[in-house]
């Protein structure tokens, strides 16, 4: 096993302890065990070679998401707010093109807090999608989505 | 930053927040069924959060407590987004059928 994935990950959880304590050294004899821990699992359930995600990749979806999602929340505060709120929700199926598992778990996560979309079932490759305004191009937009996450995570579609 | 500064950015961030709970809390009372309600909360309830713990974060004492609430968005965005799936599925298995426009239907 190469070693720069473990020093990374052990780095990552030792962070991670450092914030959850608030910066207190009391508690490090627990924190080193804690870290030593979530380290050895991690990389049993996630081992390094699986993905070849780009932290550069990431930081751009997280960029795009935050931006996102924020619209989702001034869309939906502006309907609720509406004399007589605008609706005209449908639901459409969707033909996935990532791959079944943790890429297709992603989609349904980021989907639901998108704006305007909210997924209701998965089955095999199809996705069905409950939309609050079916006037606006949708599957366009499941389709970016799509399209984004297949390039954080370098997988082909 | 100085004090005052902190509690005015603090309180610009809180206020914002608290508006976006409010529209979602609103939304879910308005909107006519339980998907439409679901966006309503997963959406607007999960920036409302983003800019309170952001908020509280600039008044935070020390930079870890800071990341430690700045922490719990993303963990609360995943769980909303999957619980509101999870709601929704449901929704569709007991069969209830989506609200329509009196034109759509």
């Amino acid at each position: 096993m190469r070693v720069a994935p473990v020093l990374r990950r052990t780095l990552a959880f030792a962070l991670l302890w450092w914030v959850l304590v608030e910066g207190s050294s009391v508690s490090w004899g627990i924190g080193l065990a804690s870290v030593g821990l979530a380290t050895f699992a991690s990389l049993r359930l996630w081992p390094p070679a699986h993905w070849r995600i780009s932290y550069a990749g990431v930081a751009a979806f997280a960029g795009w998401f935050l931006l996102e999602s924020a619209k989702g929340a001034v869309q939906v505060a502006a309907l609720a707010f509406q004399r007589r709120p605008d609706l005209a929700p449908r639901i459409i199926e969707i033909s996935l093109a990532l791959p079944a598992g943790a890429a297709t778990v992603l989609i349904v996560n980021v989907l639901n807090l998108l704006p305007g979309t909210m997924c209701t079932d998965v089955e095999g490759k199809i996705l069905r999608v409950h939309v609050l305004d079916g006037r606006l191009p949708v599957v366009e937009e499941v389709r970016a989505a799509e399209a984004r996450i297949a390039r954080m995570l370098g997988v082909t579609q | 930053m100085p004090d005052s500064a902190r509690e005015f950015f603090s309180a610009v961030f809180l206020v914002i927040g608290a508006f976006f709970y409010l529209a979602g809390t609103v939304g879910l009372l308005r909107f006519p069924d339980v998907y439409t309600r679901l966006h309503a909360l997963t959406k607007a309830d999960n920036l409302g959060l983003g800019f309170l713990v952001l908020g509280l974060a600039v008044q935070a004492e020390s930079l870890a407590a800071a990341l430690k609430l700045l922490l719990i968005w993303p963990l609360t965005l995943a769980a909303s987004a999957t619980v509101g799936y999870l709601i929704a599925r449901r929704a569709r298995a007991l069969g209830i059928s989506p609200w329509l426009r009196p034109e759509d239907r």
